[in-house]
C-alpha cells in the first residue's frame, strides 16, 4: 500500500511534528516583526504544555468541549509569562536577549513548568483527552495525499488557518502595516501617531500565546501526556526561533520550514520502523545541523536583500532620547 | 502684516483667503522645556497666522527643533500653553497633534525605508477612508498621484523609499501631510538636502499651500532662504524668543544680528590665493567606488591635493562625498582607480593601512563612527594610537600615559569636559568635534579628510573649528573639507570641487566662484 | 506619570546597592510564590541556607555545584562583554570533557602516573576542543555574519548527540568494552588513577577545578581591563563602526573572543572529568542533564559580566542548586530552582534599569521649577 510507504509516512509525520513548530514560529514571527526578540519560546512552550494538559485533567466533558478550553488555557499561560518579558524589554528597556533566556529558565523544564506540573502531580495522570485525527470528507485514504492532508487533527488544520490569517494580517491590513513599521522604524511609526509600546506588547503576548499552544501540541496530541523536564518539547522552541529567520520573517515560509524540520525529526522513527538502520544520533542531530546550514545561506544572502530582519529587532525604543 | 488681532473664538476659526485674515492659526505662549543638563526652551512665545509662511530663525541649538517637537506632540512642554485657531490644546502624543491637523517634515525623515511611497503616506492614518481594515493599494496610489500633480511633487507612488533620492523622499514627507489634509505644516531645515534650484521649487510649493489657507512654519538657520520664502520671521537665540519681524523689511544683516546677538560681518570668501608648493600630498586617479545600493557612488574621479592646501568638496549630500571620504580613509574598498598618499599607493579597504599612511578622517557621524559613545574621553582620545609603543607596554595598556595623552588633547583643543573619564556621549556637539579634531591633528597626519565639520555647532564653535582647520593647513597638511554649507566652503577653501552624481562636475578657484555658479554645478548644470 | 531618563553619570554606590536591592526584591517575590503554593517561605529559605551553606559538609557540596558554572559563567561573561552571545558553553563543555578524557586515557595507556601532568594535559586538551567548538559559530559570525545565538545553540544539541554516540552507539576509544556487563550496558572507560584531581582543605573541601576557575577569572580580569586586547573588546562592544574606523581588526577579535570563551567552558568539562565523575558519562542522566551552560549564562548576567563577580555569584547559585538537590522532595518542589533563578534574574534586569536610567515622576504637562532643577 503506497500509504504505508516510507515517503508517505515521513510526510504525514512531518506535518504532525511540524505543527508545534509552526505555532511557535508564527508567534515569534509576530513578536519579531514588532521589533522584539523573544528567546523564551522553549520555556513558554513547556509551560503551555503543562497548563494545557492540566486543563484536560481538571475540566470534565467531551473531547470537543474540553480540548478547545485546554488550548485556550495553554495560550493564556504562554501569554502570561511573555508579559514578564514584554514588561522588562519594552517598558524597562532591558536586554532582550538576557530577558528571553531568563524566561526560558524561569518557565521551562526546570522551572515553572516543572514546579506547576509537580504541584498538581501531572506526571502521574494518564491523558484524559487528546486530539484525534479527523478524517476530513472521508478522504483520509486517498493515495499519498490522503494521510498527509486529510487525516490530521484539528490542531493541524487550525494551524493552516492561522498561517493564512497571519500572512493576510501582516501583508494586507492597516494594523499589519503599522506593526511592520514599528519593527522597521519605530521612530517614524511613533511620529505618525502609532503607539509603539502598545503594538509591541500585543505582539509579544500573541507570540507567547502561540508558543503556549505549540507546547500543548505535545501534551495533547503528539505525546500525549506530560513529563517533567525538557524532553517533552526537546528544543523545538529554539528551532522555532531559527525558523523565523530563514522564513525571511514571512508566515507562508514558516509553514514550509516547519514541515521540513518536522520531517527531519520524524525521520529517525520512521526509518527504524522500516528497518533502515542509521545511527540514531546522526539523524537526531540532522535538524540542528540543517538549521545552521540554512542560517548561513540566509545570512549571506540577506545582507544584499532588502527583505530581512526588521531593522529595529533587538533594540529598545525610547522616544525622548536626545 | 504685523501684530495679531486679539483672540476672538468665532473670528479665528477656519482658513480664509491669504492676506484677508490675520487670524492666528498657532499661538505658543511661555513655552519652557528642560532636558537633563540643558534648558532648550525658555519662556518662548510666537504666533503664526492662517495663510502665512512663518519662519523660525536661529542657530543650531537655539531651540527651534524642540519648540516644533512640542507643537507636534513629540515632547511635552514643562510650562506654557499652545492655542490652535484660538482654542487651547494640550497634546499627549504625536497622534493628538496629527489629529489636530499639524504635520511636520523633519530634517531626518520619518520614513520606513523598505515600504513604498503609498504605504508611507497612509501609515498611521486613522481617519482612513471610512476606517477600512484592509489597505487598498490602488485607491491610495491614485490619491497620492493626484496630490503629486496638484502641488508639483513628482514621485512614483509604487517606488520603495530606499530607491528614491533624498529630494524625492522629502516630497513623500510633504505628501504625507497633504494626504492628511494638514492645516499646519512645519518644515524643519528642509533645504539642507536640496540643490539651490530644488529649494526654489520647494518654496513655490510652500507658497501655494499658504495661498490655499494653510499655515507653513519654516525652520531654518539660513538667512537668505528665510527672506526668500517667509512672510514673518521669529528669531530664537539660546532658547529664548528675540523678536518677530516682517521678512520683507528686515535685512540679512539685521536678521543675522538678531540671531547671533551681535553685529556680524558676512563670511567673506577668500580673495587672495595662497602660495602653495606644488607637492602633491594626495593623488586620486580614476577612482570608482561602489555604494550601498550597488551603484557607482564615486564614478571615475581624479584630483590632487597639495601639501598645505584646503580643497572644498561642495555638493548636495548623497552625490558620492561620503563614499569618497570612506574610500580615502580605508573604510570602503574602491572598485578601481588609485589612491596615493605622499607618493605611496595605498590598497584601500583597510582603515589601519590608511591611518599608518598618514590619513586622518573626521567623519560626519561623530558619535556613531568617530567615537565610542559610552567610553571615556580618554579612551576615545587614544582610540587610534593605543597600540603605539608610547602608549602601551607590550600587550598591556599604559593607563597613565594614555591619560596624559588625552589631557594634552583636552587642553590644547579646549575640549570642555567635566573629567577625562566622562563618557563621550555627555559632551556637547562642539566639544565632541573638538575632541575628534584634536585627536586627528595630534597624530600629525599628511592628509586630513573632514566631512561636515560644523554641522549642528553654534557660531562660536564653528569659528574655532575653522581656525583649527586653517592651522593644520598652515602646517602643511593637505585638507579636504566636504560640506553642504557653501558659505563654509567659500570661507575655507583654496580650491573648490563640486560633486554631482559621483563625478567631479567642476573645479573652481576660490576667489572666482560665485554661489550661483556652484549651485548650477551642484545641480548638474554646465559651467557657463 | 513616570518617565525614564538616561543618567548622565552613574554613582559607584548605585552599582552595589541595586544588585543587592534586586536580590531582596527577588526573595520577597519568591516568598509570595511559595506561600501561595502552600509552602512556608521562612522554613524553605532556612532549609535552603542550611543545605547550601551552613550545614555539615554543605559548603563543600556547594563548591562542587559551583565549579562547572564558574567556568561556564566565565565563558559567557567573556563573550557577552563584546556582545557575542555565546549560548554554546554547554556544548563547549561537553567537547572539553571529551578532549580531557581522551588525553587522560591515552596518557594512562602509556603508563603515566604523575597527577600534575594529567591535570595540565587535560586542561590543554579540553581548552583546545572547547575553543574549536566555539570557533564554528565564531567563524560563521565573523565571515558570514550569521547570528551566533542560534548557531552556538544548535551546536549544543549536536555536541550532546556526539557525546551519546561515543558511549552508546559506537565502539569508540572512550567506551568501555572490557567486561560483558559493560558491553551490554554502555558506559565510558574509567579514568586512570593519576587523573583524579586533588582537593584542598578538610572541613571545607575545595576541588582543584574551583581553584583553577579562580585563576582563570583573575586572568580574564587582567585580559579585559588591562590589556590592549581588552581595550579593543570595549570599543567593539560599544561601537563596531568606531572600532573599524579606528583600524581595529574586528573579525580577528570575534574569533579570539569566541576561542577564549570556548576554551574556558572546555576546561569546565575537564574539571567535570578530573574532579568529579572520573568517566565520560554520555548518558542522558550525565553531563547533559545538568544544564551547566545555561545556568552559566544566568551567573554571568547576574554578575554583570565581571569575572570577579562571576566567582561570587557562581558560589551563590551553586548553593541554590545544591540546596535544590539535597532538599528535593515533597517539601521542596522540583522546578523551584529554575523559578528562583528566573525571578532573581528578572529582578536583576529590572534593577539594572535603575543604574542606567532615573525615574522621574512628573505631573502631566507641568513640572515645578525646583523639581526640574533637582533633576537637571
Amino acid at each position: 500500500m503506497i500509504n504505508d510507504s516510507l515517503l508517505v509516512v515521513v510526510l504525514t509525520q512531518a506535518v504532525l511534528y511540524g505543527t508545534p513548530l509552526l505555532y511557535a514560529s508564527l508567534g515569534e514571527l509576530l513578536a519579531e516583526r514588532s521589533g522584539v526578540l523573544n528567546l523564551g519560546v522553549e520555556g513558554m512552550m513547556l509551560f503551555g504544555a503543562a497548563v494545557g494538559y492540566w486543563a484536560t485533567q481538571r475540566v470534565d466533558g467531551s473531547d470537543a468541549a474540553v480540548l478547545p478550553l485546554a488550548v485556550l488555557a495553554a495560550g493564556l499561560s504562554g501569554a502570561a509569562v511573555a508579559l514578564i518579558h514584554a514588561f522588562l524589554t519594552i517598558t524597562l528597556r532591558a536586554s532582550q536577549i538576557v530577558s528571553g533566556l531568563a524566561l526560558t529558565i524561569f518557565a521551562g523544564g526546570l522551572g515553572l513548568a516543572a514546579y506547576f506540573g509537580n504541584e498538581v502531580h501531572l506526571a502521574d495522570l494518564p491523558a484524559a483527552h487528546q486530539f484525534k485525527n479527523l478524517d476530513v470528507l472521508g478522504l483520509g485514504d486517498v493515495a499519498v495525499v490522503g494521510p498527509i492532508l486529510f487525516d490530521q487533527s484539528a490542531l493541524v488544520y487550525a494551524s493552516w488557518v492561522l498561517t493564512l490569517l497571519v500572512a493576510l494580517y501582516l501583508g494586507r491590513t492597516r494594523w499589519g502595516l503599522n506593526v511592520r513599521a514599528v519593527g522597521e522604524a519605530p521612530a517614524s511609526a511613533d511620529a505618525m501617531g502609532i503607539n509603539v509600546s502598545l503594538y509591541r506588547y500585543v505582539h509579544v503576548l500573541l507570540g507567547g500565546a502561540f508558543a503556549g499552544v505549540g507546547g500543548a501540541c505535545y501534551s495533547l496530541l503528539i505525546a500525549p501526556g506530560w513529563v517533567a523536564g525538557d524532553t517533552l518539547v526537546n528544543g523545538a522552541g529554539w528551532i522555532a526561533i531559527a525558523l523565523v529567520i530563514f522564513a525571511f520573517w514571512r508566515a507562508e515560509l514558516c509553514l514550509v520550514g516547519a514541515y521540513l524540520f518536522g520531517g527531519l525529526s520524524a525521520l529517525p522513527f520512521a526509518l527504524q520502523a522500516h528497518d533502515v538502520t542509521v545511527t540514531p544520533e546522526f539523524l537526531n542531530a540532522l535538524p540542528y545541523v540543517m538549521t545552521i546550514v540554512v542560517l548561513v545561506l540566509v545570512s549571506t544572502a540577506f545582507a544584499r536583500r532588502r527583505l530581512g530582519a526588521p531593522a529595529s529587532l533587538g533594540i529598545p525604543y525610547a522616544r525622548e532620547e536626545r | 502684516m504685523g501684530d495679531s488681532t486679539p483672540a476672538n473664538t468665532e473670528e479665528t476659526r477656519g482658513a480664509g483667503p491669504a492676506g484677508a485674515s490675520l487670524a492666528a492659526a498657532v499661538r505658543m505662549h511661555g513655552i519652557t522645556k528642560r532636558f537633563p543638563g540643558v534648558l532648550a526652551n525658555d519662556d518662548v512665545s510666537f504666533e503664526a497666522s492662517v495663510g502665512e509662511v512663518h519662519a523660525l530663525l536661529g542657530e543650531n541649538g537655539a531651540g527651534k527643533t524642540t519648540l516644533s517637537n512640542i507643537l507636534t506632540g513629540l515632547y511635552r512642554q514643562d510650562e506654557g500653553d499652545v492655542e490652535l485657531y484660538g482654542e487651547p490644546v494640550r497634546f499627549h502624543s504625536p497622534r493628538d497633534a496629527l489629529d489636530a491637523g499639524i504635520c511636520m517634515v523633519h530634517q531626518h525623515f520619518r520614513l520606513v525605508s523598505p515600504f513604498s511611497v503609498a504605504e508611507n503616506v497612509v501609515l498611521g492614518d486613522h481617519r482612513a477612508e471610512g476606517r477600512s481594515f484592509f489597505v487598498r493599494e490602488r485607491t491610495i496610489e491614485r490619491r497620492v498621484a493626484e496630490l503629486s500633480e496638484r502641488y508639483g511633487l513628482a514621485v512614483d507612488p509604487r517606488a520603495r523609499i530606499w530607491q528614491l533620492s533624498v529630494g524625492e523622499q522629502q516630497r513623500v514627507e510633504i505628501l504625507k501631510a497633504l494626504y492628511r489634509e494638514a492645516r499646519i505644516l512645519i518644515m524643519d531645515e528642509p533645504t539642507a538636502v536640496l540643490t539651490p534650484q530644488e529649494a526654489v521649487a520647494l518654496f513655490s510649493t510652500l507658497r501655494a499651500m499658504a495661498d490655499e489657507g494653510k499655515t507653513v512654519i519654516f525652520i531654518s538657520h539660513k538667512l537668505n532662504e528665510v527672506k526668500a520664502v517667509a512672510d514673518r520671521v521669529t528669531v530664537l537665540r539660546a532658547g529664548r524668543t528675540v523678536e518677530t519681524v516682517d521678512a520683507e523689511t528686515a535685512t540679512l544683516r539685521s536678521l543675522a544680528a538678531l540671531m547671533v546677538g551681535r553685529d556680524v560681518q558676512e563670511a567673506r570668501p577668500l580673495e587672495e590665493a595662497r602660495h602653495l608648493a606644488d607637492v602633491y600630498a594626495l593623488e586620486i586617479e580614476g577612482l570608482t567606488v561602489v555604494g550601498d545600493r550597488g551603484e557607482a557612488a564615486v564614478d571615475d574621479v581624479s584630483f590632487v591635493v597639495r601639501e598645505g592646501e584646503i580643497v572644498g568638496v561642495a555638493g548636495v549630500a548623497g552625490n558620492g562625498q561620503r563614499e569618497l571620504a570612506e574610500a580615502i580613509s580605508g573604510m570602503r574598498s574602491p572598485r578601481s582607480g588609485s589612491i596615493r598618499v605622499a607618493g605611496r599607493a595605498i590598497e584601500g579597504g583597510d582603515p589601519r593601512e590608511a591611518i599608518l599612511a598618514g590619513v586622518a578622517h573626521v567623519p560626519e557621524d561623530r558619535l556613531g563612527t568617530g567615537l565610542a559613545p559610552s567610553l571615556s574621553v580618554t579612551s576615545n582620545a587614544v582610540i587610534k594610537t593605543y597600540r603605539r609603543r608610547s602608549l602601551s607596554r607590550g600587550p598591556l595598556l599604559a593607563l597613565r600615559r594614555m591619560r596624559d595623552a588625552a589631557l594634552r588633547i583636552i587642553t590644547r583643543y579646549d575640549v570642555k569636559t567635566p573629567s577625562p573619564e566622562t563618557p563621550a556621549r555627555n559632551l556637547s556637539g562642539g566639544n565632541l568635534q573638538k575632541l575628534v579634531l584634536g585627536r586627528e591633528f595630534e597624530d600629525e597626519p599628511l592628509v586630513l579628510v573632514v566631512a561636515q565639520p560644523t554641522r549642528g555647532l553654534d557660531v562660536g564653535a564653528i569659528e574655532t573649528v575653522h581656525t583649527y582647520l586653517r592651522g593644520e593647513a598652515e602646517k602643511g597638511v593637505a585638507v579636504i573639507v566636504m560640506s553642504e554649507d557653501l558659505d563654509e566652503i567659500r570661507a575655507l577653501a583654496d580650491r573648490i570641487l563640486v560633486m554631482y552624481e559621483g563625478a567631479v562636475a567642476g573645479e573652481l578657484r576660490a576667489g572666482a566662484a560665485s554661489i550661483e555658479e556652484i549651485g548650477l554645478l551642484m545641480a548638474g548644470g554646465e559651467r557657463s | 506619570m513616570i518617565r525614564l531618563e538616561r543618567r548622565l553619570s552613574q554613582p559607584w554606590w548605585l552599582s552595589l546597592l541595586v544588585p543587592i536591592g534586586s536580590l531582596v526584591v527577588a526573595f520577597a517575590i519568591m516568598a509570595v510564590v511559595l506561600a501561595v503554593s502552600g509552602h512556608a517561605p521562612g522554613s524553605t529559605f532556612r532549609n535552603m541556607i542550611e543545605a547550601g551553606f551552613t550545614g555539615n559538609g554543605a559548603f563543600s557540596a556547594t563548591l562542587i555545584s559551583a565549579t562547572p558554572i564558574l567556568f561556564t559563567g566565565l565563558a559567557a561573561a567573556a563573550a557577552f562583554r563584546m556582545n557575542l552571545f555565546n549560548i554554546g558553553a554547554e556544548g563547549q563543555l561537553y567537547l572539553g570533557a571529551i578532549g580531557a578524557s581522551w588525553i587522560a586515557l591515552r596518557l594512562g595507556d602509556h603508563g603515566v602516573t604523575s597527577t600534575p601532568l594529567f591535570v595540565v594535559a587535560m586542561c590543554v586538551a579540553a581548552a583546545f576542543l572547547g575553543a574549536l567548538w566555539a570557533l564554528i559559530p565564531g567563524v560563521l559570525k565573523a565571515f558570514a555574519n550569521t547570528n551566533e545565538i542560534i548557531t552556538s545553540l544548535m551546536l549544543n544539541y549536536v555536541a550532546g548527540y556526539l557525546l551519546t554516540y561515543l558511549i552508546f552507539d559506537s565502539a569508540s576509544y572512550w567506551r568501555d568494552v572490557s567486561t560483558l556487563q559493560a558491553r551490554a550496558f554502555p558506559q565510558g572507560k574509567p579514568m586512570p588513577t593519576g587523573a583524579e584531581w586533588p582537593t584542598f582543605g578538610s572541613s571545607v573541601v575545595v576541588p582543584l577545578g574551583f581553584a583553577i576557575g579562580l585563576l582563570v577569572a583573575a586572568g580574564l580580569w587582567v585580559l579585559y581591563s588591562r590589556t590592549r586586547f581588552g581595550f579593543e573588546v570595549r570599543v567593539i562592544a560599544d561601537s563596531p563602526r568606531a572600532a573599524r574606523y579606528a583600524g581595529m581588526r574586528t573579525r580577528r577579535k570575534i574569533l579570539a573572543v569566541m576561542a577564549v570563551s570556548g576554551a574556558v567552558a572546555g576546561i569546565g568539562g575537564a574539571s567535570q572529568i578530573g574532579d568529579f565523575s572520573h568517566v565520560l558519562d554520555g548518558s542522558p542522566q550525565g553531563l547533559q542533564a545538568a544544564a551547566f551552560g545555561y545556568t552559566g549564562i544566568v551567573v554571568a548576567a547576574l554578575a554583570r559580566y565581571n569575572p570577579i563577580a562571576v566567582c561570587v555569584v557562581a558560589v551563590l547559585i551553586g548553593g541554590l542548586l545544591n540546596a535544590g538537590f539535597t532538599l528535593q522532595g515533597v517539601d521542596f518542589p522540583s522546578g523551584l530552582v529554575g523559578v528562583m533563578q528566573g525571578i532573581i534574574l528578572f529582578c536583576a534586569l529590572g534593577g539594572e534599569v535603575l543604574i542606567r536610567y532615573r525615574l522621574r515622576v512628573t505631573r502631566r504637562g507641568r513640572a515645578h521649577a525646583d523639581a526640574a532643577e533637582a533633576a537637571a
